[in-house]
């Protein structure tokens, strides 16, 4: 019987002249969007495969020169561009693509894709995020809001309701119709993105697992929106008073709280500025050793140190080159003082998202954005987990070039040259990004969310459809 | 088959219905009269439990309205005033869909047979209901209770509105309908077609009922004349 109501909805709704319009548009958007993306990532991974070539070309066709003049000639790491970045960009576009690694200092990610837009394109670019998290729950409303209300102002509820139907049976007819509706137009964009993903050359890896996990949390998060729909329909007197109440919630949910819950998070625990961080950080490594001053008070007790250690009375009896090694020990401290300032930037965003998970108890959009971005790798922690293996790299690099300068040089030596066949000894930088399982493990509070969503809405449903007057 | 005791009903304080009783057997039909907001349609809304009595119980086969809504349902029809059904449907999709919801799961031959029993034209039925009349739409009510073998029907001034004609066809439908041992509790505001398809008359003011009679005591006249005398 559930069946013969949902078919019903679907079928006065397929003759009506207003879905057939909403949904072309619908998939026309996604459509034009998908092969927007497409474009882009296409773009912007060919350039990043040039430039990754052409990054590890510079660097190992360098001349014979001191290995610390080649620590600060530096090289970069390009952060990957992954398939499904087409479906949900993120922080992408904010978070910068490519890491310059040099001697002395942690760089931040360069080159954002939003520092080259004009101020217009804030409003919101036609990707299929903003179609998929935005523009569906809108259509979602404007197909079902009168799915109760219109019954009640034909008149035709009190004949359905003279049948003899549970109320049980018509929610569930009711629900199912609206969602199916919904699926006509997610389906196509399903079936497109796996063809257009499938299609695009040269990217790191596409899951069809994972861009079917996210397929799931969407709907997921449609089915709260048809549950929200039918329920202040049936709860509504006027078809009127419904489109306006949700077109209200809509509005709360998936622009007002995610900017009161910015704002709140902001407010709460602020990320220092990038002209404070970057003070703090010289603060630091003022107090500490400087690989280039072998004179401070820092060095000097580490100069005894390593004297007793080896058992010497001079720094030219050591069995290998002082400056070397006093570089890598600068290197290193340096280092530890960026990883203490970065894990500080890692305790803010926990405080923050921690915000965030309390303002998903009011808007079902904030856990779904998340859990978007963080399958399609665009979210904060995919940033930060490249950075820190952009750091680890770094690290070794610095390590690798100093000791071999410490190793093979005299004290004194300044004007040693390496072989340039060691630049070719350090490793390109390859990076292994989250698991797909790891970052299900990391989110598991946002999938809890927006379960209890769905779990709390069907309650509701139930019990307004039950409620509802039928005169 | 339909059995009202002592129903009443008030809203927030204001007496709408005041413990009315009245039994309707197979093949009778009983015609309610009164003026508007007599509690004729609140009687109705009771036996559908479409509105919780304030006291007595409305009884259909002898079982309460209120307590099984469901399996009450499944015995009745209702035609209300104006018969809504849904425009972008054809009349035949509108009835295989109610039909449906009730339980009677019917072929379309079936279907088709009880449209053109209550009177349909053939070329209507495949047709959107949003170019129907009145009168068609009442008829597809009709056809409904047809398809679902209803053993009660509650209509609501169905023929208000309905040109002679159509009100006759009408009242043609209910006589074959009373000839098949339909129980029909019919408020209307039409003495004569009261007294010609009627059985049983009660006549309501203010929420009593004041009058209860057969149609064989009295002639049209009379009628109209005990009809007025309680009015004024």
């Amino acid at each position: 019987m559930i069946r013969t109501i949902a078919f019903k909805e679907l079928k006065e709704l397929l003759r009506e002249g207003r879905f057939r319009v909403m949904a072309f548009v619908m998939v026309a958007l996604l459509v034009v969007a998908a092969v927007i993306s497409k474009n882009y990532y296409q773009w912007v991974n060919n350039q990043h495969v040039t430039a990754k070539e052409n990054a590890r070309n510079v660097w190992v066709s360098q001349d014979n020169k001191n290995p610390h003049s080649a620590a600060h000639y530096g090289t970069y790491a390009f952060k990957p561009k992954y398939s499904l970045s087409l479906i949900d960009q993120g922080v992408d576009k904010y978070a910068g693509i490519s890491i310059y690694l040099e001697a002395h200092r942690r760089n931040d990610a360069q080159y954002m894709a939003a520092q080259d837009q004009t101020a217009i394109s804030r409003f919101g670019d036609l990707t299929p995020d903003f179609i998929l998290l935005f523009i569906i729950p809108l259509f979602i409303i404007l197909t079902g809001f009168n799915s109760f209300t219109s019954e009640r102002e034909n008149g035709t509820l009190r004949l359905l309701k003279s049948q003899g139907v549970s109320s049980r049976i018509l929610t569930g007819g009711k629900w199912l119709g609206l969602f199916i509706a919904v699926l006509l137009v997610i389906i196509p964009g399903f079936i497109l993105s796996v063809l257009l993903l499938g299609n695009v050359q040269d990217f790191g890896e596409f899951s069809i697992g994972a861009l079917a996990i996210l397929f799931l949390f969407y709907l997921l998060y449609y089915a709260v929106f048809t549950n929200i729909t039918l329920v202040v329909s049936a709860w509504a007197k006027k078809s009127n008073i419904a489109l306006v109440s949700l077109l209200a919630i809509w509005m709360v949910a998936c622009l007002g709280m995610p900017k009161v819950a910015n704002r709140i998070a902001e407010s709460m625990s602020p990320y220092p500025t990038q002209s404070q961080f970057v003070a703090a950080v010289q603060e630091d490594e003022r107090k500490g050793l400087d690989g280039h001053n072998p004179f401070s008070a820092e060095a000097k007790q580490l100069e005894q140190e390593t004297l007793k250690k080896y058992n010497v009375d001079s720094v030219q009896q050591l069995p290998f080159n002082w400056d070397g090694y006093l570089m890598q020990k600068g290197e290193e401290h340096t280092a530890e003082i960026y990883f203490k300032h970065h894990e500080q930037l890692k305790t803010t965003y926990e405080n923050q998202t921690s915000v965030y998970r309390v303002a998903s108890v009011l808007s079902p959009y904030l856990p779904t954005r998340f859990l978007s971005m963080a399958l399609c790798r665009t979210d904060y922690a995919s940033h930060w987990h490249f950075s820190n293996a952009a750091e680890k790299y770094r690290i070794m690099m610095m390590d690798k070039l100093n000791m071999h300068f410490a190793e093979n040089s005299t004290y004194g030596d300044w004007d040693y040259l390496a072989d340039k066949s060691l630049w070719k000894d350090i490793p390109d930088f390859t990076y292994e990004p989250v698991t797909y399982s790891q970052i299900l493990s990391s989110n598991l509070n946002n999938i809890g969310v927006l379960i209890a969503w769905l779990v709390t809405t069907s309650l509701m449903l139930m019990v307004s459809v039950k409620k509802m007057s039928i005169l | 088959m339909l059995e009202a005791k002592n129903l009443s009903k008030s809203y927030n304080g204001q007496v709408a219905l005041n413990a009315v009783s009245f039994t309707v057997n197979k093949g009778d039909v009983f015609c309610l009269l009164g003026a508007n907001g007599a509690g004729k349609t609140t009687t109705i809304n009771l036996f559908l439990n479409f509105v919780e009595p304030s006291g007595g119980e409305a009884l259909i086969n002898g079982l309460s309205v209120s307590k099984h809504s469901l399996a009450t349902k499944k015995l009745l029809s209702y035609i209300p005033e104006s018969l809504m059904l849904y425009p972008n449907l054809t009349g035949l999709e509108n009835l295989a869909y109610f039909a449906g919801l009730s339980g009677s799961k019917q072929n379309k031959e079936v279907l088709q047979s009880a449209l053109s029993d209550a009177g349909l034209q053939v070329d209507a039925h495949a047709k959107r209901v949003s170019t129907y009349s009145k009168g068609m739409r009442q008829k597809v009510g009709v056809a409904l209770a047809l398809a679902k073998n209803a053993e009660v029907l509650l209509l609501d001034e169905p023929t208000s509105g309905l040109d002679p004609k159509a009100s006759n066809e009408f009242s043609e439908l209910l006589n074959k309908l009373k000839s098949r041992g339909v129980a029909t509790l019919m408020a209307t505001h039409d003495l004569f077609r009261a007294k010609e398809t009627g059985t049983h008359i009660g006549i309501m003011k203010q929420g009593t009922l004041v009058e209860q009679l057969t149609t064989d005591q009295i002639n049209h006249t009379d009628l109209e004349k005990l009809y007025l005398q309680h009015m004024n």
